[in-house]
């Protein structure tokens, strides 16, 4: 409905994947700051429970977002092996937990097809289409539209 | 010469911010039936930097204001007018229109032009008056350092300079530098400049003194390179001959003076002091006339008597520290420190060696015989009113001593160095922590070093928030022009104190300290003190105090805001209360009654004015202040004043809370909230309507609120085990629960905001020492939500 209008930034470019269970996912490199292991949060009160909580970034206070518990998709497990994407979204630094992070692929807006209309958890208005390289089709994300989005409740409803 | 001055645009505008503000100040304290020179002079280079910094920029509005400012400030300290109050209201006002001129330059709102003609016409009345003292002042002082005879009126000067290449190249710089010459004085043109030799040499029929000359040319040459001396004095001649090819004139006929620089600065200081001379220089040839290159020298310290013998009191006579402010003393009068050598050679001269001795030991102050000052001057001299230290100069080493002592640094770059240092210092109690297992006999170097880092770490870190400390004065000194202009207003007499201007505060509590305190101050001024005729009936002195106060307590700044007005009326604010319906009863403590000022829109002022009396005052001084993480107190007896007490804490960055742990998580109550903490007893847990909870403390119950539940965690379940924290919050005491109490920490308050939004409940967020994210509680915020969720997890 809405990924015709999506920033050209991320129709074509290097994309950093990502899985989720057992999808792939893709998003914009230059969106990403740092990947590193998953630390003791803190927790938030009365915050949904896809937000784990605030860590320390070398002084930076930053939100983590389990995009497994938000999307329900693999098992929230959280040990040395979690993998963390710090995010840089605006003037924002935010993380987002995943199962684990694959490669770094180029892809050209020739690679990517708009996704079909469905009923998903993942309105596919946050997604920029379907990319696919060697038989895996990921699926490339609008990550700064996703997370600034209300239904993330990272921002302030205003802001949204 | 494309230079883009737009980028020096900041520093003239910071700098003039500062001269106008100390101009302001200065003025306010000027003691207008006995100003001192050196108060005259200190506002006339303030004015002057103005002057000069607008001219450079090309703000030419700014210019011409300061320029009529300047000539009624230079005659005043030139003490040939009087100083009278409705100057200092003109020049108040002068420094108001400035700096609307410089906020319109800074992108603000163009100042009233009107405004500025009416200012200027005033300044401009005002110098004009008593004309014709002035020109006998100016007559008098017309002699010269060299010049052994007084000219009565006019006198005839010969001027000798270098002129700067490119002016003697370009005909129509000379011609114009020719033009405002002939201005002042009547040209008589010995030596034009050509391109074989810049020499420009002159007779000048005039009345005007040297300094002034020399001001004259001052755009092209400094003062000491150009030479003054009397065309008929052949002394003079010689002098100017040995003087030919060097800057500095006839300083540097003596050999030895190898302090170029500080020599140059007291050029002005020379020869202003020097048309008080009497005409002795004759004599003190005669005396020593081996000494004839040294004669232009001592001529200029030696001749206020009548001999040489008398040079032992001049070195020191010139220096008189208390004629400038401290900070140029040293500069300004180096020459003299710097004179030993100099004057090394008189010694074939009659009273050259006291002059040697006096001159050493004088610009240390120490074996300075006393009174040397103004004073003694007035004494000495018919012509005190010219003798004057060189300004020109002396401006330009303030500017020098500051560039050389201060640096201008963004407040940005300061932020992030000391988020750099909290970083350091969490690294630091991480390693520590790290260290705490090892094995001491084995490790001993390591903790050893861990040891020094750590106090290290901590050196620094209180240096760095150091930097952002500024004194209580910057927000003082704002307060003398809003009293004088209020008390005017409302006439009442007021004096105004401050006591303890130089406590430090962090710059942005500074900033936002000020609005609150001017509200209590014009409260004190409109509700607090009486006018005099009520004070006097009150057998009270008919001028009221108003102090301002600032000092340390702990970890605290306390500023005090104390009138000995009327004080609070009781009576008067409980009816009020009454009136708008607020709980109140008789028996209620003076202490809560005073608090119900605060309350929004409360105003026991019968008549609104325009100082005060709308009653929206109070309630944002409590809630800025409140802001700040400080409080508001406030004592007050009827008939004796009213005591407002502001305590903050040092700083914004930093908060002194106490960690506590609910549900294996820690959060941080900040300490200024806390009023106790105690194990309850299970008998001391009432309930009220089956569902809230209170506790019983000393006679008082208090709101019961379970952070565990506040917070959704899980927390002890039994009472009696965990800790109840009494806190203060705005809707009064309550008492919250948490499992335990951990320890008291300063901690770095960082914004959750920036990342992540506003959480119910806290008010931000820190990093303990183990790199772990601590919340801060908003202690208002979580009573209000945990007794919401009590409600609402009993409902369900």
């Amino acid at each position: 409905m809405e990924h015709s209008d999506n920033s050209g930034t991320a129709n074509s470019g290097e994309f950093l994947t990502f899985t989720l269970g057992a999808e792939e996912y893709g998003i914009d490199i230059l969106k990403v700051q740092e990947i590193r292991g998953y630390d003791a949060v803190t927790k938030i009160a009365n915050s949904p429970p896809f937000i784990k909580g605030v860590i320390n970034l070398r002084g930076v206070i930053v939100p983590i977002v389990d995009l497994r518990i938000k999307f329900s998709l693999g098992e929230p497990t959280y040990d040395q092996f979690t993998v963390v994407i710090i995010l840089n979204i605006g003037k924002r630094v935010m993380g987002v937990v995943v199962d684990g992070v694959s490669d770094v692929i180029q892809l050209s807006s020739d690679n990517l097809h708009a996704a079909p209309e469905f009923g998903s958890i993942l309105n596919t208005r946050y997604i920029v289409g379907l990319g696919t390289v060697e038989d895996r089709m990921i699926i490339v994300v609008d990550i700064e539209k996703l997370m600034t989005s209300s239904e993330m409740s990272l921002v302030e409803a205003a802001t949204a | 010469m494309s230079i883009d001055m737009s980028q020096f645009y900041q520093v003239f505008f910071d700098e003039t911010s500062e001269h106008l503000a100390s101009m302001e100040t200065l003025l306010l304290n000027l003691d207008v039936d006995n100003p001192s020179l050196e108060e005259l002079n200190a506002i006339f280079r303030a004015a002057h930097s103005i002057k000069g910094g607008s001219g450079t920029f090309g703000f030419t509005d700014m210019t011409s204001v300061t320029h009529v400012l300047e000539s009624l400030l230079d005659r005043l300290r030139k003490e040939e007018l009087r100083v009278r109050p409705d100057m200092v209201d003109a020049f108040l006002a002068a420094g108001d229109i400035l700096r609307a001129q410089l906020e319109h330059h800074q992108g603000g709102p163009e100042a009233d032009a009107g405004e500025v003609e009416a200012v200027c016409a005033r300044l401009n009345q005002l110098a004009a008056g008593e004309e014709a003292v002035a020109t006998a002042v100016a007559d008098e002082a017309a002699v010269t350092a060299v010049a052994p005879v007084a000219a009565p009126e006019a006198r005839r000067v010969l001027l000798e300079c270098d002129l700067p290449a490119n002016v003697v190249n370009d005909a129509g710089m000379l011609a114009n530098l020719l033009e405002g010459l002939a201005e002042i004085a009547a040209l008589d043109i010995r030596r034009r400049p050509d391109a074989a030799s810049p020499r420009f040499s002159a007779v000048l029929t005039t009345q005007k003194r040297d300094a002034e000359l020399k001001e004259a040319l001052a755009f092209h040459l400094s003062p000491d390179e150009i030479t003054l001396a009397d065309p008929e004095q052949p002394g003079a001649e010689v002098s100017v001959a040995a003087a030919a090819d060097d800057s500095f004139g006839f300083f540097d006929d003596a050999p030895g003076t190898p302090a170029a620089e500080a020599a140059a600065d007291d050029g002005f200081g020379f020869f202003d002091d020097a048309p008080g001379l009497p005409d002795t220089t004759l004599d003190a040839l005669l005396a020593a006339p081996q000494a004839i290159p040294d004669e232009d020298k001592s001529g200029a310290y030696g001749l206020f008597e009548d001999a040489a013998g008398k040079l032992e009191n001049l070195p020191n006579r010139d220096i008189k520290p208390s004629d400038s402010p401290a900070a140029i003393e040293g500069q300004g009068y180096g020459i003299f420190v710097d004179a030993p050598s100099g004057v090394g050679l008189f010694d074939g001269a009659p009273g050259s060696q006291h002059m040697v001795q006096a001159t050493a030991p004088a610009p240390l102050g120490g074996n300075t015989p006393p009174a040397e000052g103004p004073g003694r001057r007035l004494a000495d001299s018919p012509a005190i009113e010219t003798a004057k230290i060189g300004r020109r100069d002396n401006d330009k080493t303030v500017t020098a001593a500051n560039s050389e002592t201060s640096i201008r640094v963004s407040v940005e770059k300061v932020d992030q160095l000391i988020n750099l240092v909290g970083e350091l210092v969490i690294t630091q109690a991480m390693l520590a922590e790290a260290a705490s297992y090892l094995d001491p006999a084995q490790a001993e170097k390591l903790l050893a070093g861990i040891d020094l880092l750590s106090r290290n770490t901590r050196d620094m870190q209180e240096s760095v928030m150091s930097i952002r400390m500024l004194p209580m004065s910057m927000v003082f000194s704002r307060f003398p022009r809003v009293v004088r202009d209020l008390a005017g207003k409302l006439n009442k007499q007021v004096e105004m104190k401050t006591i303890g201007e130089n406590t430090e505060l962090d710059k942005g509590l500074i900033e936002k300290i000020s609005d609150p305190m001017t509200h209590l101050v014009r409260n004190s001024l409109d509700h607090g003190i009486e006018t005099p005729e009520v004070r006097v009936m009150a057998g009270k002195n008919p001028k009221g105090t108003l102090t301002l106060k600032a000092s340390h307590q702990g970890g605290n700044i306390v500023i005090e805001v104390i009138d000995d007005g009327a004080g609070l009326n009781r009576n008067r604010i409980l009816s009020k209360a009454r009136e708008r319906g607020l709980p109140v009863n008789d028996a209620m403590t003076d202490h809560e009654v005073w608090q119900l000022i605060f309350a929004p829109g409360f105003s026991t002022a019968d008549v609104v004015t325009d100082v005060s009396g709308r009653g929206v005052g109070m309630d944002v001084v409590k809630r800025n202040i409140e802001g700040m993480g400080g409080r508001v107190e406030l004592e007050s007896s009827t008939g004796h004043g009213t005591r407002t007490v502001i305590r903050l804490p040092l700083t914004l960055a930093i908060l002194d809370g106490m960690s506590v742990g609910v549900g294996g998580e820690t959060f941080i109550v900040p300490i200024t909230s806390v009023i106790e903490s105690l194990q309850p007893r299970l008998e001391d847990i009432r309930t009220m309507a089956g569902d809230s909870r209170m506790v019983h403390i000393r006679g008082e119950y208090l709101p019961f609120v379970s952070l565990p539940e506040a917070f959704n965690l899980p927390g002890v379940e039994d009472v009696t085990k965990g800790i109840v924290v009494v806190v203060e919050t705005e809707d009064g005491k309550a008492a919250l629960f948490v499992d335990e109490l951990l320890g008291q920490h300063q901690v770095v308050i960082k914004n959750l905001e920036e990342n992540y939004r506003k959480v119910p409940g806290v008010s931000g967020a820190t990093i303990m020492g183990d790199g772990r994210v601590a919340l801060i509680l908003d202690v208002t915020a979580v009573t209000r939500m945990g007794l919401a969720n009590t409600r609402r997890l009993r409902a369900a």
